[in-house]
Order: structure tokens, then C-alpha cells, then sequence
């Protein structure tokens, strides 16, 4: 109730500031919500945000399962950590519109560059990540694992996977946002479709609302995602926890 | 006994450890011999029992059993095939699988009947959905014994598995834990620091000395488990007591 509340407040605030301020700098939501039918209406919208999607899953996917299996080998393999761990520091503190502009520039202004950079962006985040809960695995289990000969891709799935659970739901949390955001400017920068084009053609055309009416229905969505999606996620893998009464 | 199996390999567990050095944290000091010159065998089928004072190198002597730890001098011959079963200190189940599947996982081969009645001896029918968090210790540890059972193994290894349970219910377990030994002729070896839960299973008992652990005495019980007197028992004890002293 309280969320609601606060949602309409900002509506609210919104309209208000719309009032007093050029339609121009600031459209009114009404004109922001015809502006979204009338998108709608065309299939730009969706067809937009549909890329949008699509370039987010698939950097998303490619930057956890890379990033999930460099943690754990780093987690795990001391020495590996040791050579592995100057380049993901390196890599961490690239700033995202370098590793974008260099694969554009080496990949050319291909769908594979922009999925690549925008994954390659996200991955050491993972990694990171993912590498302290490989860190502080149960070495017991471990033992019990290698005393009773359980294959490798059980151990992957019954022990190692749920001890990494609350890292990688960290990591997806903290990386669905990361990567829509940098989805964004790799589409303003080097792809002519996605939200991130249009909003680029709404900067030329100084068009605010056109601007709004593709951010709030991909918001929207993201949050969707977040609470139908990661959250749930993040409950089922933790069922398994005594809960306090 | 003795009996090779089809295939030829031994089905006795020879060790022969002639030293296991714990290394320090610098190279020449501190170094510590935690084992040295140990040497006994069991039979296919025989239940075996190291006893010693705690920390006298007893579960480290297991672990070196066990494959987890591979750094020493000798030499360890597992019974053949070499699958194992074992109880550690801690149940170490997983708290995210439910009580049968933390069986199942370690045992994928074995068959749904003799998991049940695994379960029922070890009065765990009841509990085949919980989690291991619901669990009481004692029943934590009966899902051990289980699962180390299930995977039918050539040899069980047992590290205090009644330690921190109380008396009534350690003499419960250690009960059906004898009479799944039995039944089974599984090649067992115990650690405990107990001399009444040695004597209680073992057919053989060999007493250690600690730091660093070597073979103090062997005391091979003739008398089968049941007919056992209680001063049968109590002269047991005192040989035992006697060269523990000496």
C-alpha cells in the first residue's frame, strides 16, 4: 500500500512539475502515456524493445556462465586465482564505453561485438563474485564428495551449485540491471534498433517525450523481471533454510 | 577368510604406514610426526576398532584410509574394488537435498527396497522428506550411516560416530549399527576413543599411542558379540587398560 502510495506521489510531483515547466524539457504523463500507445500502436515499441531484450538475455546468459565458471576455477585453483586475478582487476576497472568503442572498433558494428562487450563488461562482476563463494565452500563436503565417488556433474549439481546459490543470485541481481544499463548506450552507440537507438533519435530530435515513452515501459519491464523472475529465484534456492518461527 | 575375490585383488585392508609427518609452518621447525611404523590388517569381513586418547592421531590415520590425504610414506591397500563408506565426525549431509536424496546422491546404483529398509532399521522412514535442518543429531547421523551403508562398500570407516550423543542413544545406535555390520559381513573399521563401543563391535582392537600414533596393543576377540559376558567384557578392559598403562 505504502509502494503505491509513494508511486502516485511521483506522478504526482511529476504532473506538478510538468505544469510549470515547457512541455518541451518536460512532458505531462498523459502525453508521455499517448506518446507509449501511439508506439505501440506502430509495433515500434515492441518490435524495439523485443532487440532490447533479446541483446539483454543474451549478454546476461553468456556473462553469468562464463563469469560462474571463471569464479569457481579461481575459487578453487589458488594458483589459477593468483594468474587469473591482475587481469580480472584490470578488467573490472575498464570503463564500459572503452571495452564498447575497442569491440565495435575490432568486431566492427556487429550484433556479436555488442552482445560481446556489454558480456565482457558483466563478467568480472560475476566472476568476482562468484569466486567468494567458491572461496567459502564446506571443504567437508568436498571430502565426503571424493569418498563416495560422486561424479563430476552431480557434485556440480547438488553440491557445489547450491553452496554458489546466494553468490550467483547476488550476481544475477546485481547484473540484470548492470547490463540493460550498458545494453543502452552499446544500442545508442552502434546498433540502429533497441531502445538505446531510439532514445539516441529522441537526443537528436530533442524529443523528451519519445525519450520517457521508451524508458518507462522497459523500467517496466526490468522490475517485472526482478520481482516475477530473480526474486522467486533467489526464494526456491533458499527453501532448503530452516526458517526462524 | 581371506576369500579373493573373482577377479583375484585381496579382500582384506592391509595398512602399513611407516610415517605421516604433519608439515610446519616454517621448513625445519615444527614440524610434527603425527603417525609413525603402524601396521595392521583386517579380513574381509572383520570389524576392526583403533582406539586411542584423543588426538593421538586416530581420524588422521582414517582420512589416510579414506584417500583424502595422500601425503605419507607406506603403504595402504584397500579391500577390493575399494568403495567406501564412511561416517565422518560431523553427518556432513547436504542441507539443501532432503534425507533420501543425500542417500541417493551418494548412491545412485543402489535399489530402492534396500534403501527402505535401510531406513527402516535405522528408524528413518519417517524423516525420508526432511531436510537434515530439521534433523536431530542423532537422526543427522543415522543418514550418515545409511547413506555409507547404501553404497554397499567394501569397507566402512567410522570416526567417532557416537561422539556427542547421549548414553542411551549411542547405545542404540552402536546396537544397529552391530547387527547392519553383521548382517552384511561389511569389512569395518571404527575410531573411537571409547573402550566400551570398541568392545561392543569390534572383532579386533587395536590400541594406539599417541603422538606420534603407533600400535600399542592388539586384542583379537574370540567370543561372538551376543554371548558376550559382562566379565568377558570387564576382562577385556583391563587387558586393555593394562597395556595402555605399560
Amino acid at each position: 500500500m505504502a509502494r503505491i502510495l509513494s508511486l502516485v506521489a511521483l506522478f504526482a510531483v511529476w504532473q506538478f512539475a510538468a505544469l510549470e515547466s515547457s512541455p518541451r524539457y518536460l512532458p505531462a504523463p498523459g502525453a508521455v502515456f499517448a506518446a507509449i500507445a501511439q508506439e505501440a500502436q506502430s509495433g515500434a515499441l515492441f518490435s524495439n524493445l523485443a532487440m532490447t531484450l533479446w541483446r539483454v538475455a543474451a549478454a546476461f546468459v553468456l556473462a553469468m556462465t562464463l563469469g560462474t565458471a571463471l569464479g569457481i576455477a579461481m575459487g578453487r585453483k589458488p594458483l589459477f586465482d593468483k594468474i587469473a586475478d591482475p587481469w580480472l582487476v584490470i578488467l573490472l576497472n575498464v570503463p564500459a564505453l572503452v571495452i564498447i568503442v575497442l569491440a565495435y572498433i575490432w568486431a566492427g558494428l556487429t550484433e556479436a561485438a555488442a552482445i560481446g562487450a556489454v558480456a565482457l563488461n558483466k563478467l568480472p562482476n560475476t566472476a568476482a563474485t562468484v569466486r567468494e563463494g567458491a572461496r567459502a565452500m564446506d571443504a567437508g563436503l568436498d571430502e565426503m564428495a571424493r569418498v563416495y565417488r560422486i561424479a563430476p556433474m552431480a557434485r556440480l549439481r547438488h553440491i557445489v551449485l547450491p553452496q554458489l546459490a546466494p553468490y550467483i543470485a547476488a550476481a544475477t541481481r546485481s547484473g540484470l540491471s548492470l547490463v540493460w544499463k550498458i545494453v543502452l548506450v552499446v544500442e545508442l552507440l552502434g546498433r540502429s534498433n533497441g531502445v538505446g537507438f531510439e532514445i539516441n533519435t529522441a537526443f537528436q530530435l530533442f524529443d523528451v517525450k519519445l525519450l520517457l515513452a521508451y524508458t518507462i515501459p522497459f523500467v517496466a519491464i526490468m522490475l517485472a523481471v526482478e520481482t516475477f523472475l530473480v526474486q522467486p529465484f533467489e526464494r526456491s534456492v533458499s527453501r532448503w533454510r530452516p526458517r526462524a518461527a | 577368510m581371506n576369500a579373493p575375490f573373482p577377479d583375484g585383488a585381496p579382500a582384506r585392508l592391509d595398512v602399513a604406514i611407516a610415517e605421516k609427518i604433519y608439515p610446519g609452518a616454517e621448513a625445519s621447525r615444527g614440524a610434527r610426526r603425527a603417525i609413525a611404523n603402524l601396521h595392521f590388517s583386517l579380513a574381509a569381513g572383520e570389524v576392526g576398532a583403533l582406539v586411542g586418547p584423543s588426538g593421538c592421531g586416530k581420524t588422521t590415520l582414517l582420512r589416510l584410509i579414506a584417500g583424502l590425504d595422500r601425503d605419507y610414506a607406506g603403504t595402504i591397500t584397500l579391500p577390493a574394488h575399494g568403495r567406501l563408506g564412511m561416517v565422518f565426525q560431523e553427518p556432513r549431509l547436504l542441507p539443501w537435498r532432503s534425507v533420501e536424496e543425500n542417500v541417493r546422491i551418494a548412491a545412485p546404483q543402489a535399489r530402492d527396497e534396500d534403501i527402505a529398509a535401510l531406513f527402516d532399521t535405522l528408524g528413518l522412514a519417517a524423516h525420508r522428506g526432511d531436510f537434515p535442518g530439521a534433523l536431530s543429531l542423532g537422526l543427522a547421523r543415522r543418514v550418515a550411516i545409511a547413506r555409507a551403508l547404501a553404497v554397499e562398500p567394501d569397507l566402512l570407516l567410522l570416526d567417532e560416530p557416537f561422539v556427542s550423543l547421549d548414553g542411551a542413544l549411542a547405545q542404540r545406535l552402536l546396537q544397529e549399527i552391530a547387527t547392519l555390520v553383521e548382517a552384511r559381513r561389511v569389512t569395518t573399521l571404527i575410531v573411537t576413543h571409547d573402550l566400551d563401543e570398541a568392545i561392543g563391535l569390534a572383532d579386533r582392537i587395536f590400541l594406539l599411542s599417541g603422538a606420534p600414533a603407533r600400535l600399542a596393543h592388539e586384542i583379537s576377540i574370540a567370543t561372538p558379540r551376543s554371548a558376550m559376558t559382562q566379565e568377558a567384557a570387564r576382562a577385556l578392559r583391563e587387558e586393555a587398560r593394562a597395556a595402555m598403562a605399560s
